[in-house]
């Protein structure tokens, strides 16, 4: 399949409209829709014809992002440019979806760079809205606030990724061809690691005493009892609701101590 | 002095301003400044028109550094709202008070409010919208977008109510109960069940390692790992990052790095599959 510059652009933009801080769509629009590359696929599949098979493409592209967490102005790895031009190449190519999870992953960690130039040239805006503070002009801080930052992420957004896409297709096809054997089971292997690490990170970030144990929980549940997601998040549910009722409404004094431990507590088993 | 009062109107619209402009022009500097002064323009003309020193006072009052997580803790502007309402019409309520609901409730709510919706939210919807989407089902990421604004636009616009109406005594008797310790206390418990039930599904790491002993072919995968304890390898590779990342606090880059040098070595030597 060739991408004509003309769908190019439109992932670019695709890209943009996720990008964390887009007004467009919202800010939950954003970070929370279009940058996961479960949507942002999709969406490059419509613009290249075949939404279903961007779809697929999407959803493994977004397996090492599903516990993604942005938070105090860090952005770790960058999955709308994995999930946008991540989906685009995995679909010029034709290559499977654990490979497609890991020619992606370059992408994610190259739009980190992005968002550290746009984080670093805002500031400058911030500083014009200063002066503008001084002379009590609201509509300049306002129209600081949104016209040129958003120019400027657009350019920041729009341009590489539309190049990446246009020129990128064809060399990641090349290079795609030449991979078999070891080398492409050593891509799917990175492929079933990284989980891990979103997973990781994500459970740092919720971590209190007894977190791991319910962890394994619900690692048993798939392995033993081979429950779906969905029914293993509202058992998780009930079992929070009895757990937390137990915790707080009978000990009240143990549930404090517990609440103090949370900062410094490092073994959880 | 006429009374100056926020119509219902006005905070709902300082709450839309807030929901879709809030990131704007995020920046290392003041993170979330300039969008809380967007988000409140209306306001401070409405509050302030009358009095120009006041009025470039409330201004920069909100140009100084703010970052909270936008959508629980959207409370904390809803609760400013309220103060800068009140002060306009004549309160005591002094600069120091307000700076000191803004940077003493920013970080508690990033907290909670990343917990829940970053952290438990999120791969809970995203693992049901990959889990359809990874069959080609395009429900998949419609209902994972739908879900998403249908839960979090309500539980943003009620945050952000209920600050303005509560106010700042009242948010801190909520945060002096238990009820939000338990919530969170829940929401981890569920999330890590969540997390675990993610591990074993997507961390597909095996072991094709076979061992022949005289006519008796041994795979490791399956009698010795499998009889050991199914999903041990997502759960060792998952207790192993956490151990890097937490007790070992190495960079999120750099543990990515080791994993994808285990992945070189293991996959290279046909020690690991998947």
């Amino acid at each position: 399949m060739s991408i004509s510059l003309f769908q190019a652009f439109l992932i670019g933009v695709v890209y943009y409209l996720g990008n964390i801080g887009t007004p467009w769509l919202s800010l939950l629009g954003s970070i929370s829709v279009v940058y996961k590359p479960l949507v942002a696929g999709t969406l490059v599949g419509c613009i290249l014809g075949d939404p279903i098979q961007g779809c697929i493409y999407g959803a493994a592209i977004n397996l090492p992002y599903v516990a993604f967490i942005s938070a105090g102005g860090t952005a770790p790895a960058d999955p709308g440019l994995a999930g946008t031009v991540g989906t685009a190449w995995a679909m010029a190519s034709g290559v499977d979806t654990t490979a497609a999870m890991t020619i992606a992953l370059p992408l994610g960690l190259l739009g980190t760079m992005i968002w550290v130039t746009h984080m670093t040239l805002d500031v400058t805006f911030v500083h014009m809205a200063d002066k503008a503070a001084e002379e009590a002009d609201l509509d300049r801080i306002c129209f600081l606030h949104v016209v040129p930052p958003q120019i400027l992420m657009f350019c920041l957004c729009v341009i590489p990724a539309c190049a990446a896409t246009y020129f990128g297709a064809t060399a990641v096809q090349g290079l795609i061809g030449t991979l078999t054997g070891v080398p492409l089971r050593i891509l799917q292997v990175i492929g079933s690691l990284l989980p891990a690490l979103g997973i990781a990170m994500n459970l740092r970030s919720i971590s209190r005493p007894g977190t791991l144990l319910f962890f394994v929980a619900g690692l048993i549940m798939v392995k033993y009892l081979g429950l779906p997601v969905i029914a293993i998040a509202a058992l998780g549910g009930i079992v929070a609701y009895f757990y937390t009722t137990l915790l707080y409404n009978n000990a009240p004094a143990a549930a404090e101590g517990a609440a103090a431990a949370y900062d410094d507590d490092e073994e959880d088993f | 002095m006429a009374e100056k009062t926020l119509t219902k109107q006005d905070v709902t619209r300082a709450f839309w301003r807030w929901t879709f402009f809030s990131h704007a022009n995020y920046n290392y500097e003041r993170l979330e400044a300039t969008g809380l002064v967007h988000s409140y323009k209306h306001v401070i003309k409405k509050l302030y028109g009358d009095d120009p020193e006041e009025y470039k006072a409330c201004i920069l009052r909100h140009m100084q550094f703010f970052n909270t997580e936008p959508h629980i803790g959207g409370v904390i502007p809803g609760i400013v709202l309220a103060m800068e309402e009140q002060r306009a019409n004549g309160a005591p309520i002094t600069d120091e008070a307000i700076n000191g609901v803004k940077t003493g409730l920013m970080g508690p709510f990033a907290g909670i409010g990343d917990t829940l919706w970053q952290g438990t939210l999120t791969p809970i919807l995203l693992a049901f919208g990959i889990s359809l989407g990874a069959q080609g089902n395009l429900l998949g990421p419609i209902a994972y977008t739908a879900l998403m604004f249908g839960i979090m636009f309500p539980v943003a616009y009620i945050c952000w109510m209920q600050g303005y109406k509560l106010g700042a005594e009242g948010v801190q008797q909520v945060l002096a109960g238990n009820m939000l310790q338990k919530i969170i206390t829940g929401a981890s418990a569920m999330g890590a069940m969540v997390l675990g039930a993610l591990s074993a599904q997507f961390i597909t790491t095996t072991c094709p390692v076979v061992i022949t002993i005289g006519e008796m072919q041994l795979s490791i995968q399956d009698t010795v790992l499998d009889a050991l304890f199914k999903g041990l390898l997502p759960l060792i590779i998952t207790l192993a990052t956490l151990w890097m990342l937490k007790d070992r606090k190495m960079k999120s880059t750099t543990v990515m790095a080791i994993l994808i040098i285990i992945g070189i070595i293991g996959g290279g030597l046909g020690i690991l599959g998947a």
